[in-house]
């Protein structure tokens, strides 16, 4: 037995140490902290963007941009969308895992804006500086810069075109509207709905404008996760439960997706085309707004988001300040986010072929 | 006997087993190995372990819920929806009532095990196959979610946020590494030769042959020298990370539940339920209990997991607990269970859940996207589970049957191959 513990204790310290000389000296100590961007970084330093699940041709589009940006100016680009259906774990630990492999700076376009304070918080302890893309990440103090169109101008657009639409097409009212708007887990969703509404109440108020179901609250009118079957569902009530023997003029959608959804419904019930906004420039909205179906949509370009967003990374590099022209209006709960404001433009058949003109994708569906 | 002989049949767990049965746990090693080299050494480096220990640990913890569902025959279907469920609960009573989050938990709790109880009544009692009360659960509890929640994401306090994103505190001298989860790795690994020794004393006054000395040695070589890496690891973090809350309370719950079902008559009767339910109740087991409680069980287990990753998302949203049925029933095959029931361990779940969750973890450190790593997550599930299948028919070795060898009655005669060879067809027919 004495021989049987005596050899124990040789093998398992043997091991022991084995494992410790594997291991290599101690911790890290302080790493970062995530102090000043006092000296930048080397210019080939890896790129970290995580962008939400490819549920619209806009985050496809952004992707291949910010692959195809970053390789050229140099950096090493890892891009990474959330799965389909489990959207938040993935992306918080692709967020993790860009943290690990030592990405300096990590861009987010957030599938669940307030779920990732912890992946922030791991990201800016690591030194790394995060920039929030398109959509705000709130309830964290570690979120460096965000950049994004001016949502609320989206929105105001979004329905002054859709009082315009309608006035085009019947001079006087009282207008019969629905309301629409976007994932209720999505920042923005609130904000285009603000907007938009913004514009809309005053009409309200007046009684020239009537919401017919008396739907308003953001609440009965938000689709989950922005998807298109849900946007469908819910038209299809709406025409069987208010609409069998009244006109439908227009429907604020807040976007693309959501208003095709709504037409395929329209049309399923045999209901005259109403004034449906959209947003986001999709291929399939823009052909149906030249064949003149959907009405209007916002032509926010992903191409200048997106080398914006690049320019801020190349400053982050460069030792720089990055632009920011918005220092006030973007509060996430635990502080004001520096942030870079774009300026949206709302598309209708009329001006389609000049606000496409520069778009490979898209000017050739204008002709 | 030669030595190698010696080694293949007592390396790991006692003299009645042979390395084979450890085939999930080569595959891990290999799969990690694999994945070291690929990545440059950053699958081994302490933030990446311990930031995969935080990011499954939820998964884990419905995996060892699930083994015991699958076990007694049944599938739970619901149990991302009842996370859901508690964790928007949670989330509220802490924001609007003001719980203290404690209390919040114990709420939370209180809720699966309500759950639970509601969904084993409709199995146990009524008879509905859990299939369909768990869809039906699914259903229902997704829609709670959706409806208390208004689809909105409420954020949790730092307390709470604890159990997700927590470490082991930093405490004593300064000595370059995380003292708390330095002092979880000596227990572990006095409790590991503690162990040893135990079986031996055991065995001997037994009258059975102890493993020969230095096998039991060398087996003890191994456990601490993996111990002692695994918490130098942890314990070599970022200063204010170590090794994760979620991984104790993970490692808790896979010590209880393991001996629960391994050492236990309440444990032996799920086993004896999902081999043969009319054999098993005939033979005096209250079938009805333990349908009941095996369901209940999954929903608290399905409660805490919910309440995990709400603590580390920092807030309970619309989103939670989709697809998490899927990834729970995906380690608990992947680590040996069989469909029909009667047949998986814990620790092999464990070893399941963990292949899938290094896979990601892997994939996702060399930038493939989530579209390929689903489908190479597929093909795993699928290989792994047909693999094992074939051999079984074969009659050639098995994992699932491997795995079952502990729980076999010990014969007196230390087993040669021959037997065991013979038996395991017979056992299939069982419980198939």
């Amino acid at each position: 037995m004495r021989k049987f513990f005596g050899t124990s204790v040789v093998a398992i310290s043997a091991a022991a140490m084995l494992a410790l000389a594997g291991c290599g000296s101690g911790r890290d100590g302080d790493s970062g902290s995530g102090g000043e961007a006092a000296k930048g970084f080397p210019a080939n330093s890896l790129i970290g963007v995580a962008l939400p699940a490819k549920t619209s041709e806009n985050w496809v589009l952004a992707g291949d941009l910010f692959t195809n940006g970053l390789k050229e100016a140099g950096f090493q680009a890892d891009v990474q969308y959330a799965g389909a259906s489990t959207t938040v774990a993935d992306q918080q630990a692709q967020i993790t895992a860009m943290t690990t492999k030592g990405a300096k700076v990590i861009v987010i376009g957030a599938t669940d804006a307030a779920q990732l304070s912890t992946q922030v918080a791991a990201a800016h302890a690591a030194g790394v500086k995060v920039i929030a893309y398109d959509r705000l990440i709130t309830n964290t103090p570690d979120l460096d810069y965000y950049v994004a169109f001016d949502n609320f101008k989206v929105g105001q657009l979004q329905g002054q075109a859709l009082l315009d639409g309608m006035k085009a097409k019947k001079p006087n009212g009282p207008y019969n509207i629905e309301l629409f708007s976007g994932s209720p887990d999505d920042n923005n969703a609130g904000v285009f709905f603000n907007g938009a509404m913004s514009v809309l109440k005053p009409e309200i108020d007046k009684g020239n404008v009537v919401v017919a179901s008396k739907q308003t609250d953001v609440k009965q009118t938000a689709i989950q996760g922005w998807k298109a079957e849900g946007a469908q569902a819910r038209m299809d009530q709406l025409l069987t439960s208010t609409y069998g023997n009244k006109e439908l003029d227009g429907v604020l959608s807040p976007n693309d997706t959501l208003a095709r959804a709504i037409l395929t419904s329209v049309k399923g019930a045999g209901k005259p085309t109403p004034v449906v906004t959209g947003q986001d420039s999709e291929v399939e909205s823009v052909k149906s707004i030249v064949a003149g179906e959907q009405y209007m949509t916002i032509n926010k370009d992903t191409r200048n988001l997106v080398k914006e967003t690049i320019n801020m990374v190349k400053a982050l590099q460069a030792g720089n300040t990055p632009q920011v022209n918005d220092t006030k209006s973007y509060n996430n709960g635990s502080k004001v986010v520096d942030t870079y404001l774009l300026p949206p433009v709302a598309v209708t058949k009329a001006n389609a072929a000049e606000a496409y003109a520069n778009d490979p994708k898209l000017a050739p569906l204008t002709k | 006997m030669s030595r190698l002989k010696d080694l293949q049949k007592n390396l790991f767990g006692g003299t009645t087993s042979n390395a084979r049965q450890f085939g999930m746990i080569f595959t891990l090693v290999a799969i990690v190995v694999l994945f070291q080299i690929l990545t440059d050494g950053l699958t081994l480096r302490s933030d990446n372990l311990i930031a995969l220990f935080q990011q499954n640990s939820y998964i884990l913890i419905l995996a060892i819920g699930m083994l015991m569902v699958i076990v007694a025959g049944h599938i739970d279907l619901s149990v991302g929806s009842v996370a859901a469920f508690a964790g928007i609960l949670v989330a509220k009573s802490m924001a609007d009532w003001s719980l203290p989050w404690p209390v919040a938990i114990l709420f939370g709790l209180a809720i699966g095990a309500i759950i639970g109880a509601w969904q084993g009544f409709w199995v146990a009692y009524i008879g509905v196959p859990a299939f369909i009360v768990t869809l039906a659960g699914m259903l229902l509890f997704r829609g709670g979610n959706q409806y208390i929640g208004n689809a909105n994401t409420i954020p949790v306090p730092e307390g709470f946020r604890e159990i997700g994103s927590g470490f082991l505190p930093e405490f004593g001298p300064n000595t370059g590494y995380n003292n708390a989860t330095l002092l979880l790795g000596l227990a572990a690994a006095v409790a590991v030769v503690w162990r040893e020794i135990q079986a031996r004393k055991t065995r001997r006054a037994m009258d059975a042959d102890p493993a020969p000395m230095w096998i039991s040695i060398l087996r003890m070589a191994i456990m601490v020298g993996v111990i002692a890496f695994a918490a130098l690891r942890f314990a070599s973090g970022r200063v204010g990370t170590s090794f994760p809350i979620s991984g104790i309370i993970l490692l808790v719950l896979v010590i209880a539940y393991s001996f629960y079902t391994r050492n236990t008559a309440g444990g032996r009767h799920i086993y004896a339920v999902g081999g043969n339910s009319r054999a098993a109740e005939l033979s005096g087991v209250k079938l009805k209990r333990v349908n009941f409680f095996v369901m209940m069980n999954m929903s608290v287990l399905a409660a805490l997991a919910g309440m995990i990753f709400v603590a580390r998302s920092a807030a309970s949203g619309p989103q939670d607990g989709n697809g998490w049925e899927l990834d729970a029933i995906a380690a608990v095959f992947i680590g040996g269970a069989a469909v029909s029931g009667g047949i998986g361990t814990i620790s092999g779940s464990i070893v399941g859940g963990l292949v899938m969750a290094v896979l990601n973890n892997g994939l996702q450190l060399m930038g493939v996207g989530t579209d390929r790593v689903q489908i190479i997550k597929g093909l795993v599930l699928l290989l792994a589970v047909a693999i094992d299948v074939y051999n079984k028919s074969q009659g050639r070795f098995s994992i699932i049957g491997s795995l079952m060898r502990p729980f076999r009655r010990e014969d007196s005669a230390p087993p040669a191959s021959p037997p065991d060879a013979e038996r395991e067809p017979a056992k299939a027919a069982v419980s198939g």
